[in-house]
């Protein structure tokens, strides 16, 4: 008798000390998987960042550029994705689960610092461009129109700053879907484009 | 109550070396002014030019807003920040240069800071005349991966043409005349991509 209930006392000791372990690494494994805006399956995407398409709007070039170095600065920073090229990286293209962003200026308001200093209401620089989330194929995943402006303190080019932190902003809270997911629906797109041409073609 | 008469012929001959003296001062005061006024366009004793330049963003491994001097060595275009180590690019990889034109206050935060704490609306006075036109260089390169960089510089006005120049004759690639110069402190015009 004796014997039997230190037993039962030592199986339910070492019972109660698995319990918390086990219900712990759960719990953790739930957090890791319900993250906010996705972030587990996202990180698996990397990103490509395009030259900034100036499309009719007189940019000048100190903006073009300085939208695509704080484009590339503020991205690295969300730590959304597994790695962020330049544009034309060619060490981009070994790369299977990657986005490719694409900024187009729409609307671009050149602004005066002096009058910022003289008159604070007028002299804003303010920029406005669309940005889209596109595969390889060209698919768009993600599209925004984002404003990016500097009505008091700071230069003209603080307006790319604000843009790109908007961006970055923008895609980090917005849900990306899984890479895997997205290949599998284009290997099934890509399947019935091919069984479709293989029936058609006989037919004709 | 002894006093000497000294005569105005005499006491000018008395004070002809303390205006030579001082005529001596102003000129050494005037000729510093004059080289303190040129900092940013000096030449290397190699030969090579150097010029005093912001570093904006983009260049290299720069950190932004630096200052320092731009320099061509080597078949590279360096920047050497004023305490730190430099960093460069290979004249080869640029593939454009834009020029432009930009009106910045001048005195950074705390100035403006100065002029927010201004009474009366003074603050805006001093805005209306403590700002100095720069030139903006861009430059775009590309590394060793083919990844394309791009890097503003923040230069004293007519500094521009002459890097630009300098980097034409390197070997430098450049854009067409017509995208070289943009205006960067036009007033407010609306351009909509219709």
């Amino acid at each position: 008798m004796t014997t039997n209930n230190a037993l039962s006392f030592r199986i339910l000791a070492a019972v109660i000390l698995v319990i918390p372990f086990m219900c712990s690494s759960h719990l953790t494994a739930q957090t890791a998987a319900t993250k906010p805006g996705g972030s587990s399956s996202a990180q698996k995407w990397s990103v490509l960042v395009d030259k900034v398409d100036a499309g009719d709007v007189n940019l000048e070039p100190a903006f073009r550029i300085a939208i695509y170095e704080n484009l590339l600065d503020e991205l690295t920073k969300t730590k959304r994705f597994k790695q962020v090229f330049r544009s034309g990286d060619h060490s981009a293209n070994d790369v299977s689960d990657l986005l490719i962003l694409k900024t187009t200026v729409q609307k671009y308001t050149p602004g005066s610092e002096t009058r910022r200093a003289v008159t604070t209401v007028s002299g804003a620089t303010k920029l406005n461009v669309r940005t889209q989330l596109c595969t390889r194929d060209g698919n768009v995943i993600l599209e925004k129109v984002v404003d990016g402006n500097v009505r008091f303190l700071g230069g003209n080019l603080r307006a790319t700053h604000n843009l790109a932190h908007n961006v970055a902003g923008k895609i980090k809270e917005s849900t990306l879907p899984d890479p895997k997911a997205s290949a599998a629906k284009d290997k099934a797109a890509h399947a019935m484009v091919t069984s479709a041409l293989l029936v058609a073609v006989p037919a004709l | 109550m002894n006093y000497r008469n000294i005569s105005w012929q005499a006491a000018a001959v008395d004070c002809l070396p303390i205006r030579r003296n001082l005529a001596c001062l102003i000129l050494l005061v005037w000729s510093s002014t004059l080289f303190a006024q040129n900092p940013g366009n000096a030449k290397n004793p190699t030969g090579a030019l150097s010029i005093g330049a912001t570093h904006v963003l983009g260049f290299e491994s720069a950190p932004n807003n630096a200052t320092g001097k731009l320099s061509i060595e080597g078949g590279a275009l360096q920047f050497q920040k004023t305490e730190g180590p430099a960093t460069q690019v290979s004249i080869g990889s640029i593939q454009n240069v834009l020029l432009g034109v930009e009106d910045k206050q001048v005195g950074g935060t705390p100035m403006a800071l100065g002029r927010a704490a201004t009474p009366f609306g003074g603050g805006r006075v001093i805005g209306l005349f403590s700002h100095k036109m720069y030139d903006t260089v861009t430059l775009e390169y590309l590394d060793a991966n083919g990844g394309f960089h791009g890097a503003i510089f923040q230069l004293n006005k007519g500094k521009g043409e002459l890097l630009k120049n300098q980097l034409l004759a390197s070997g430098a690639h450049f854009a067409k005349p017509e995208e070289q110069t943009t205006k960067q402190s036009s007033p407010e015009a609306k351009n909509d991509n219709k």
